[in-house]
Parts: structure tokens; sequence; C-alpha cells
């Protein structure tokens, strides 16, 4: 036991040791029974909070693939043990609900909304930082006072503003007013300000126009701010749960994750397996996003302070 | 404004033929810029200055979706007055705000120093995904999962309980623990997300600080309190001003875990809102209620940025 402790901070040493900062190791020379103890308790601690955080994920993904009978049965498995994986064949092919019509729903909705915020955060965002005009703080003072008004404020008012339009039950309700966002247009200013301004300048006086500066010199610049811009836009409209529950009204409609709500009260009784293979499928393109772009969406958070 | 004219006028005799296409480029320049502004300028000024506006107008109406608006003059603000209802549910959103935003920085700080140390790569990737990773997904749809987790007959949780000899719990059917079974699945899914935010903070602190008071023979926990925690306090000013904002907001996670229940015992206002206008079909209330969290959150905004001076420290 003693011997196992002692073994275990030297090769915590040697690791440590290796790494860029000095601190540590200058506390190898001086490590008391405390310090060791107290390296102990934060590998606890790291690794029960990493199991912690992805342990109803993997619950998921192996109940998923019990067969619907079972799925119910204690203890619960972490690890898939079954592999039904005809659970996802039957979600996909349910006779009375067409699942794969929420996938192409979501899908289109996310894709619509993310192109349309990159272009029209990306004109704006433009002008205001490279483009002289009159009332040009003013105006983007305005734009910035708009992200101090939080969604659950205007949601009624936006509904009946939607409703008035004749937009209830069609994804343009959810399309149109995410056209759009002011923190898109910040964050891509700040974007458009890193880069010198001589380049307007320089090109306007070899005659090119601003749309030409805009789309070929200064678009393909701001490609990091773009690229995270677009990540959270796509994640937040596929996340969305609010304005489908308030706008959309037939399955046909449907997006996933209302699809997902509802469906859940009427086979969520006695069919975890189902249910669950159902939720797997709609954040399987979440997984890849992560997978694919993980830096990008974890320098976008530090970047802008961005919500998921 | 003189000094601009003054200047105008001091360069105009030099150059009379370049000065006027300047000034045409210089239009030429504004209207372009307008231009690129207009798309969106004109969705923001339809989805958000409109109705903003018209909750203005709501205020004062009487208004069911069904029949025609009609005129109610104050009674919907003097309803505010008698309505306990919205104040138990201020009072769980307070509740909310404060467990959520308490255990979600102080678990994305510690984190976020623990990923921050040195560690193999793999090692750092694997930790940093796993604890990331719920940031991610659908809030509404993992609160399903969370639901079959937390349901107090055949519940995991329960089943580990179980296990080690305690009671089973009603985590989401009992008034004494709804509340706090939302808050936990709030904190599993965003501590991720300030741990990220807390480790740019992290890495943002230079290395020189360390390396200095090392030489000065500074023990780790002094390093840690003396120069870590002081200048982190920006960042966390930061985090907990967005995660009070955002807890404030919470919807998807109680609409599906508890809808409320039982009773009113974990309504947070947003869900009271919503109810309001979608099941009472009193738009106007519901109005009025959504500007009295609009007031409530600038105040608490306001708040928070004259007592950031005692005690966030800027280098």
């Amino acid at each position: 036991m003693s011997e196992s402790l002692r073994s275990q901070p030297q090769s915590l040493d040697l690791r440590l040791g290796k790494g860029k900062r000095r601190v540590h190791t200058r506390k190898s020379r001086q490590r008391s029974p405390a310090q060791l103890l107290l390296e102990i308790v934060i590998w606890t601690f790291l690794i029960v909070m990493a199991i912690i955080q992805f342990a109803p994920i993997s619950w998921m993904f192996a109940t998923s693939l019990r067969a619907p009978a079972r799925s119910m049965d204690l203890p619960p498995s972490f690890w898939p043990t079954d592999f039904r994986w005809e659970n996802y064949l039957a979600v996909i092919n349910s006779p009375r609900i067409d699942f794969l019509l929420f996938f192409w729903n979501s899908l289109r909705i996310a894709v619509l909304v993310t192109l349309g915020q990159l272009l029209t955060c990306s004109m704006a965002a433009f002008a205001f930082a490279r483009l002289r005009m009159p009332a040009r703080e003013q105006v983007f003072f305005l734009f910035l006072a708009t992200m101090m008004v939080p969604g659950t404020v205007i949601m009624i008012p936006t509904f009946i503003l939607i409703r008035t339009f004749g937009l209830i039950d069609t994804h343009w309700a959810l399309i149109l007013p995410g056209l759009t966002s002011a923190f898109g247009v910040f964050l891509l200013r700040q974007q458009f300000m890193t880069l010198p301004g001589e380049l307007v300048e320089a090109a306007r006086m070899d005659g090119a126009g601003f749309l030409r500066i805009f789309s070929q010199i200064m678009l393909p610049l701001i490609g990091p701010g773009l690229s995270a811009l677009g990540i959270f836009t796509f994640l937040g409209s596929w996340n969305n749960f609010m304005g489908p529950l308030l706008y959309l009204r037939s399955w046909a409609n449907y997006t996933f994750p209302l699809a997902i709500v509802m469906l859940q009260g009427y086979m969520g009784m006695g069919n975890r397996a189902h249910v669950l293979a159902a939720i797997m499928i709609s954040i399987f393109p979440l997984l890849v996003i992560f997978l694919v772009a993980q830096r990008h969406v974890i320098q976008g958070i530090a970047l802008t302070g961005l919500k998921a | 404004m003189h000094n601009r004219q003054r200047l105008a006028a001091s360069d105009a005799p030099d150059r009379v033929g370049p000065a006027k296409r300047l000034t045409r480029a210089k239009v030429e320049e504004a209207v372009a810029g307008y231009l690129f502004v207009m798309p969106s300028f004109f969705i923001l000024f339809l989805f958000l200055f409109v109705p903003i506006l018209s909750a203005l107008v709501l205020v004062f109406l009487k208004y069911d979706l069904l029949t025609p608006p009609r005129w109610a003059g104050l009674a919907n603000i003097r309803a505010l007055f008698t309505d306990r209802r919205m104040v138990t549910c201020y009072w769980n959103t307070l509740r909310f705000m404060l467990g959520a935003t308490l255990l979600n920085n102080v678990l994305g700080l510690v984190l976020a120093m623990g990923v921050n140390r040195a560690m193999p790569r793999l090692l750092k990737y694997v930790l940093r995904t796993a604890l990331f990773f719920p940031v991610l997904t659908t809030t509404a749809s993992l609160a399903v999962v969370w639901s079959f987790i937390l349901t107090r007959d055949r519940g995991v949780l329960n089943y580990y309980l179980q296990q080690v000899g305690l009671q089973p719990v009603a985590w989401l059917a009992s008034a004494r623990w709804a509340l706090t079974s939302t808050i936990l699945y709030d904190v599993w899914k965003s501590c991720g997300y300030l741990m990220v935010l807390y480790l740019a903070g992290l890495q943002g602190i230079p290395g020189s600080l360390y390396e200095a008071a090392e030489i000065d023979g500074a023990s780790r926990w002094q390093l840690t309190t003396r120069i870590t925690l002081p200048l982190i306090t920006p960042t966390a000013f930061f985090c907990i001003v967005v995660s009070l904002i955002g807890s404030s907001q919470v919807f998807d996670n109680v609409f599906v875990l508890t809808g409320g229940g039982p009773g009113d015992a974990s309504r947070l206002i947003a869900i009271y809102i919503y109810e309001l206008g979608f099941k009472r079909f009193d738009m106007g209330y519901a109005a009025v209620v959504s500007l009295t969290l609009l007031l409530a959150l600038l105040l608490l905004t306001l708040l928070q940025f004259w007592g950031a001076r005692k005690w966030v420290h800027y280098e």
C-alpha cells in the first residue's frame, strides 16, 4: 500500500517535470505528504467529474441498444452489452412518425439561419468597422442595445407579430427572426477591426467597388470569426426548443427537439430504448461537429463568450 | 464640431477639384455603408424593436388572440401587485439563479485549474472532451434522458442510492427536490462551458508572474491565492454576469423535467410567462410580467457593475 502510494507521485513527477511551467519542477523537490494528498484529491476530483459528465451520454447509448422490453431493467449499463441496432432502424422506419423528416426540418432551418446570419452579420460588421458613414457609432450602439433584451421578454409580442404575418406552423417563423443577430455583427466587427485599414483604401485606389472589396478581400481574412459564428449559430438553431414549441403545430413541420419531447409522452412509458435511440440520432450531427471542429468550438467560446 | 469645420475650411482652398471628388466618394461610401447595414438592420427592427414597442402597448390591452384586443387601462399593471404566484416564480427563479451560478462558476473554475495543469496531451484531450460535451447537446432532448435517470421508480440514480442503503428520492415529483434537480441538470449541462471560459482566463495570466513569485520562494498555495485568484477576477465577473442572466431565462430544462411542478415548486418566471400567454391566453398581462423581468435584469446588471468595483482587479 505504502509502496504504491510512493511510486505513484514519482511517476506523476516525471510527467509534470516535462511540463513547460517551472512551477512543477520546483515542487518535485519539496513535496510533503500534504501536497501528495492534495495531488491525489485533485486527480480524483477531475476523473470523477469527467465520469459524471460523460456517464449520462454513455448510459443513453448503452440503453438505446438494449432490447426494448429490457430497457427499463436495472442495473443500468454504461457500456453497451446488447447490440440491437435494429432499434435505430425501428425509429427511422416507424410507420406513424416520419423521423427522417424531423432531421430534414432541423437541418434545413439550421442551414438557412446559419447562411443568413453569416451573410447579414458580416455585411453589417464590414460597414460598421471599415466604412465611413454619418451616425455610424449611434446606429452601432443601437445594435448593441438590442443584445441587452433577453428573448423571454419579447416572447409574447414576437409571437403576436409572427401570427399577424400568418407564419404560424411554417418554418419561416423560425428562419426569419434568425437571419441576423446583433451579437454576430458585434463579433465580426471586432474581427474586421483587426485588419489593417489601408486594405480598403488601397483597393479603392485600384478601382474596386465596395461589394468586391467586401467579398473578395475582407471576407476571406476573417475566417476564424466566421467559423465560430457559423458553428454556434448552427448549434443554437439545431438545439432550439422554445421557438418550435411556440410556432410549430403539425408533426410534419416538427424539428428534432420538439419531436423528441412530444414522442417521450407517447412512447416513453416502458420503451426507453426507442426514445434514447431517437435522441442519439438527433445529437449525432453535434458529435460529428464536435469531433471535427473541437478546437474551433472551444476557441470560439474563449474568443467570444458565445453560448452554444 | 467647430474644429472639424475649421479643418475643412483650411483644406478647401488648396485642392478644389479633388475635394469635390472626395465628397462624392464620401457620399458613395456612406450609401454603400448603409446598404451593407440594411438587411441586418431591417430584420432587427422587425423582430426586436417592433416587439419591444408593441410590448409597451400590450401592457394596456386585454388580448386573448381570438377576440380583438380591448383597452384595459392600468388593470394589467394593478394585477401585478396581487399576483402571489408571480412572487413564488420570482423566488424560485432567484434560487435557481443563485444555485446554478454558484455551482457552475465554482466547478467551472476548479475544473479549469485542474485541466490547465501540465499533463499528457491525450489525457488532457480526453478530460476536456468528456467535461465539455454536455454543453453542445440539446437541452430539451438531454432533459428527457435526465428525466429517465432521475425518475423515482426504476430511475438510474435511485438504483445507486438504494445500493448504498439510502431511500429512493422522488427527484422530479417532490416539492422538496424538484428545483434542486433542475439546478443539478443545469450544472451538468453548463459547467463545461464555464470551464472553457475560465480556461481562457487562466491562459491569459502571464507565466512570468508565476516565475517571478517562485524565485521569491512563494508556495503553490500562495501562487494560487495571490496570483491566480486575483487575476482571474475579470474573467469571473464576466462569467458571473453571463450565468446570472442566462439562468434567469431557463425554460427548456424545467419545461421538460418538471413542467414547473409539483404545484409551483419549480415554476420559473420564463415558464410562468409562457403559461400566461399560451395557456391562459392573457397576452397583456404576460407582457407586463415580461417587462418586470426586463427591469429586474437591468437592475441586476447595474448592481453587478457597481459591486464589481469592490472585488474585480484589473491589472
